[in-house]
């Protein structure tokens, strides 16, 4: 015992010392500062570019609104909006019928976490075509029918009406919101500024000699971080100075970090994470890997934030909806806050390669929202949404009451 | 990239001044109601309120809805000669006892509590701009149930607005969509179940007062977020902010959009009674702030009789009278506008900003004020959107 403590003594100095050893010498020359704009040139020439994750969050935002086109959507019409096929006319716009990138393809498909976890991608992915087919087996023949326990329908929500399955549930919303888990989310934290795919084959010989892609202006390593930026900016009004417009500009990942920086609680986390992805854009630049992967570690850390504040906080709002006697009044946030949990299993330690919530964690909060009683949202007790929110604040240095306020 | 620079800053400088000015305005509000609660309210606050509740329920709420019950009734009963023979003369008979209705109807918007609440009295009976295209398609079907939230604005007075007024330029031509044209049966039934709907809705809410909601009203106490006193203050709020401020004046001003939506003003159709709704609801509000018993002019326990016992000063004057002064000043801007919003909007919008930023004052004081020497919490937030 002793021996083993005081040999772990040593590797840790040991680690100490080569860490600082490192830090003292070469990096000083290639300093980097924060840039003004996420706007990045060679030759004069742009060398920033993330058409593919525009075209996904149009995609999403199109699918996600078709879920309550009651009058024309059906289920196989959802299903290949979800899984385009370039050429098919599946969308409104003739660029994303044109174009070969769709959402499933990148439903949990990112290469740190299911790479070799394909069995649980499969799984997720089946969970979205699920609600796609929910919708319309379960919602579609009571759109004219008033929601009660156990039979789907609508319900009234102030002056909206809402469309519920058996247990509150409204799938539109629960996929939209696992979708900004499960694409966005995903896709940023585990994939694109994943060291594995940032530093994939040559992509650092590439990089440090200016080596640029094939007919491109960008170094395989500055796309794959454009990509990561373009899932939160892809659509935003300015995305060379997106946070004049954060939380405008989709319904996904954009929208939420724009409401959590509502909250005065949080009110530097767009900039935050705005000024992690700029930066680590100009290290890349600037050849300096230290500082590039301390951004990834900002930006991890925030975007599991915002996916975890803005969970509470709706499950928060149903609460406090339901205790005061406006029971369904509350599914509406508790079919948000539904999607947000969901999502959890795509958040990161910043610190390290693993996920904060596991797969069973997650399984397990999912489970108390919609199977700790009968018939899900419409008898769902005040504690239990108490319980979860509690259960996913833990994971992080805020409040739970810090996360509601707003 | 030097510009760039003094962009972001000059954007962030503005940011955190605007945050700035906002966290100043908050601490001082903060100082402010601290001050002021820590004489009075919470060592003794012994207000009778179980007497206000009283006063609300027996002078004014069940009287103002047992005379809209009265006015539904009469409307119902013109709805059924119209049906029987719908002339021009019913037709105008019809649409006066409809507009009688719907000035009463201004008197009981605001309690939205008890069987109100369960049945959404006020989104079953004033949800506008109605649809017209999905009217249309339910009286071609046939196929319709005012009970399916998705319904609200198809119903109550907003419809019956169009049924009456908006069908045709002159009555006569009205008359004819009940009278010659092939689907006159479906006009008719559509017609006879709006005022049918109307008026079940108001029987159900007006006996639920009457058959025992009022003592468990009078009885409920509490000074907690389900006491009678809090949710009420909360509807009432609730009701100045969003139906009166933003519904009647606000939104079809365009204070809440890129533009001005005249279509979106109160009786569109009928046009020149927009005026008379909302000053109908000012008075309603202002006589519910005071006490005042809805048939006479005495008045009893209320808003202003606590705010006074609670001795509540704002920059050295009565909150009570602060409140009241202004809903002086809001009704006498209401009172410059056009008899017809629409034309007031087309031709001196101003005027109709001017009106709600007086509207907007009043949301303050009680909102903010009022609220906070109630020690009452605000109990709704403004939904995200979606």
């Amino acid at each position: 015992m002793k021996n083993l403590l005081s040999a772990t003594l040593v590797i840790s100095a040991l680690v100490f010392v080569s860490c600082s050893s490192d830090d003292d010498q070469p990096i000083v020359q290639n300093t980097v500062e924060v840039p003004s704009t996420y706007k990045f040139m060679r030759d004069s020439e742009s060398t920033v570019n993330f058409d593919g994750q525009t075209t996904r969050i149009l995609m999403a935002g199109q699918t996600a609104n078709a879920f309550t086109d009651f009058d024309n959507a059906t289920e196989s019409s959802l299903l290949a909006m979800f899984n385009h096929q370039a050429g098919n006319i599946d969308f409104t716009e003739a660029d994303l019928n044109a174009s070969d990138k769709n959402l499933r393809s990148k439903t949990a498909a990112s290469y740190d976490y299911f790479f070799t976890n394909t069995s649980e991608s499969a799984e997720i992915k089946a969970t979205f075509e699920n609600y796609i087919s929910s919708q319309v087996n379960e919602v579609f023949p009571n759109i004219m029918v008033v929601a009660t326990p156990g039979t789907p329908g609508q319900i009234a929500d102030g002056t909206r009406t809402r469309y519920v399955s058996a247990k509150g549930l409204e799938y539109n919303q629960a996929f939209a919101k696992s979708l900004l888990g499960a694409v966005m989310a995903d896709q940023i934290l585990n994939n694109y500024l994943s060291a594995a795919v940032l530093d994939d084959g040559n992509n650092r010989e590439n990089n440090d000699n200016g080596i640029t892609e094939e007919n491109k202006s960008y170094t395989t390593m500055e796309h794959k971080w454009d990509e990561a930026y373009g899932y939160l900016y892809g659509t935003s009004a300015n995305p060379e100075n997106p946070n004049l417009t954060i939380g405008e500009d989709d319904k996904f990942l954009n929208e939420y970090v724009g409401r959590v920086n509502d909250d005065p609680d949080f009110s530097t986390i767009a900039a935050d994470i705005w000024d992690a992805f700029k930066l680590g854009r100009a290290a890349i630049v600037a050849k300096n890997y230290e500082v590039r992967d301390e951004q990834v570690a900002i930006i991890r850390e925030k975007i599991s934030e915002v996916i975890a504040v803005r969970g509470i906080y709706y499950l928060q709002a149903g609460k406090n909806k339901i205790v005061d006697g406006d029971r369904q009044g509350a599914f509406h946030a508790l079919s948000e806050a539904y999607g947000f949990v969901y999502s959890l299993r795509f958040t990161r330690k910043s610190d390290n390669s693993t996920p904060l919530f596991t797969k069973t964690e997650v399984d397990a909060l999912l489970n108390m929202l919609m199977n700790s009683s009968n018939n899900g949202f419409w008898d769902i007790a005040p504690e239990t949404l108490d319980a979860v929110s509690e259960a996913m604040a833990a994971k992080f240095d805020f409040t739970v009451s810090e996360a509601a306020s707003l | 990239m030097l510009a760039g620079w003094f962009f972001l800053i000059k954007i962030l400088t503005m940011k955190f001044l605007k945050i700035g000015i906002l966290l100043a305005i908050v601490a001082a509000s903060i100082a402010a109601c601290s001050s002021d609660s820590d004489s009075p309210e919470e060592t003794n606050d012994t207000f009778d309120r179980g007497a206000m509740l009283a006063n609300w329920a027996d002078n004014i709420i069940i009287p103002a809805y047992s005379s809209f019950n009265s006015k539904v009734v009469e409307m119902e009963s013109a709805t059924t000669i119209f049906n029987a023979m719908p002339t021009v003369e019913n037709l105008q008979s019809l649409r006066s006892f409809w507009k009688e209705a719907y000035v009463s109807f201004q008197n009981v918007s605001m309690f939205e509590i008890g069987k109100a609440e369960e049945v959404r009295f006020r989104n079953r009976l004033n949800v506008y701009p109605t649809n017209v295209a999905q009217i249309e398609d339910f009286i071609a079907t046939g196929n319709y149930d005012f009970a399916l939230p998705s319904t609200i604005d198809k119903q109550g007075f907003p419809a019956l607005d169009y049924m009456l007024n908006g069908l045709a330029e002159t009555d006569a031509e009205i008359v004819t969509f009940y009278t010659l044209n092939s689907n006159a049966e479906g006009y008719k039934n559509y017609l006879k179940t709006l005022s049918q709907t109307i008026s079940s809705l108001s029987n159900e809410v007006l006996t639920s007062w009457t058959g025992g909601y009022r003592d468990t009203f009078v009885a409920n106490t509490s000074s907690s977020a389900s006491g009678a006193v809090d949710k009420l203050t909360n509807d009432y709020i609730f009701y100045f902010e969003k139906a009166l401020r933003a519904g009647k004046v606000g939104i079809p001003a365009g204070i809440f959009s890129s533009g001005t939506l005249p279509q979106n003003v109160e009786a569109f159709y009928k046009k020149d009674i927009s005026k008379e709704l909302l000053l109908e609801a000012i008075d309603a509000s202002v006589n519910f702030f005071n006490g005042r018993s809805f048939n006479g002019n005495s008045t009893g326990q209320s808003f202003k009789t606590y705010l006074d016992y609670l001795n509540t000063i704002k920059n050295g004057e009565n909150l009570s009278a602060l409140i009241n002064n202004q809903f002086a000043v809001a009704k006498n801007k209401a009172n410059e506008l056009n008899v017809n919003f629409i034309q007031q909007i087309e031709t001196d919008n101003t005027k109709m900003l001017a009106s709600y930023d007086e509207l907007q004052r009043l949301v303050v004081l009680m909102k903010v004020d009022m609220v906070q020497a109630f020690d009452v919490t605000i109990d709704y937030v403004d939904a995200d959107g979606d």
